[in-house]
């Protein structure tokens, strides 16, 4: 099998250290969000109906691209009972 | 015909990255999506976030869910970001462990299938799909659960 002459990190050039860190929060908060509606066994469509959301938008959310906002955050964490993330 | 191979990036615990690169390029496809992008005024912030998010799924494997579904229902072609940039980078994804990272470009059509530039770095992750997996079925290439066995020159 051959190989890049560069490695994936060469390849990509420096990221800025706060897209790094945005780009990990995302991800862990979607994480999250994944493995509590697991714990419900809820899909995204029924997850999308009990929050009155559209299943586009769930979809965004489980992507770990997301810009998540307080409100957002707030919402989901209520809904579950638990807290998406910790400060 | 354009004569194409298959070249390993990373061999990750959760995910192994591939990419393409053609017989009379000196760059593999994501090389020159990276070339493009990288130092672009208008898109390097777009560009940054895309390469976070693939320094991730290296770590952490390639999921359905962090990817949205270009192509057909048929076959394995997804794009990143999920999210509202304009930019998208095309890949094959053809199991939560394997994904092959193809070229990319600013989408300002609604559909990818009416820029020309674009479809036609889909077409050629679609086509080597398809010849994948049929030297797959005629035993010349062995697809495992994380890893593509071929020194092959496929002819798109």
């Amino acid at each position: 099998m051959k190989r890049t002459a560069k490695s994936l990190e060469e390849m990509l050039g420096p990221i800025p250290e706060r897209i790094k860190r945005e780009a990990d929060l995302s991800f862990q908060i979607s994480d999250r969000i994944y493995d509590l509606m697991q714990e419900r066994g809820l899909s995204k469509k029924q997850f999308a109906d009990a929050l009155g959301k559209r299943p586009c938008e769930v979809t965004k959310w489980l992507s770990g691209q997301h810009n998540f906002t307080i409100s957002t955050l707030a919402m989901l964490s209520a809904f579950f009972g638990k807290s998406i993330i910790s400060v | 015909m354009s004569e194409v191979e298959l070249f390993l990036i990373k061999d990750g615990e959760n995910c192994t990255i591939y990419t393409l690169q053609f017989l009379r390029d000196m760059e593999s496809e994501f090389e020159k999506f990276i070339a493009k992008f990288r130092d672009d005024a208008e898109y390097s912030e777009d560009y940054a976030r895309i390469a976070a998010f693939v320094t991730r799924i290296a770590r952490t494997g390639a999921l359905e869910r962090y990817f949205r579904n270009e192509g057909k229902m048929s076959d394995s072609v997804v794009a990143i970001p999920v999210t509202s940039s304009k930019l998208r980078l095309y890949c094959l994804r053809l199991s939560d462990k394997i994904l092959v990272l193809g070229n990319g470009g600013v989408k300002k059509t609604r559909r990818y299938e009416d820029d020309p530039i674009l479809n036609g770095y889909v077409m050629t992750l679609q086509k080597f799909e398809e010849l994948l997996r049929r030297e797959v079925a005629n035993g010349n290439v062995n697809i495992t659960e994380s890893t593509i066995e071929t020194d092959n020159i496929f002819e798109l």
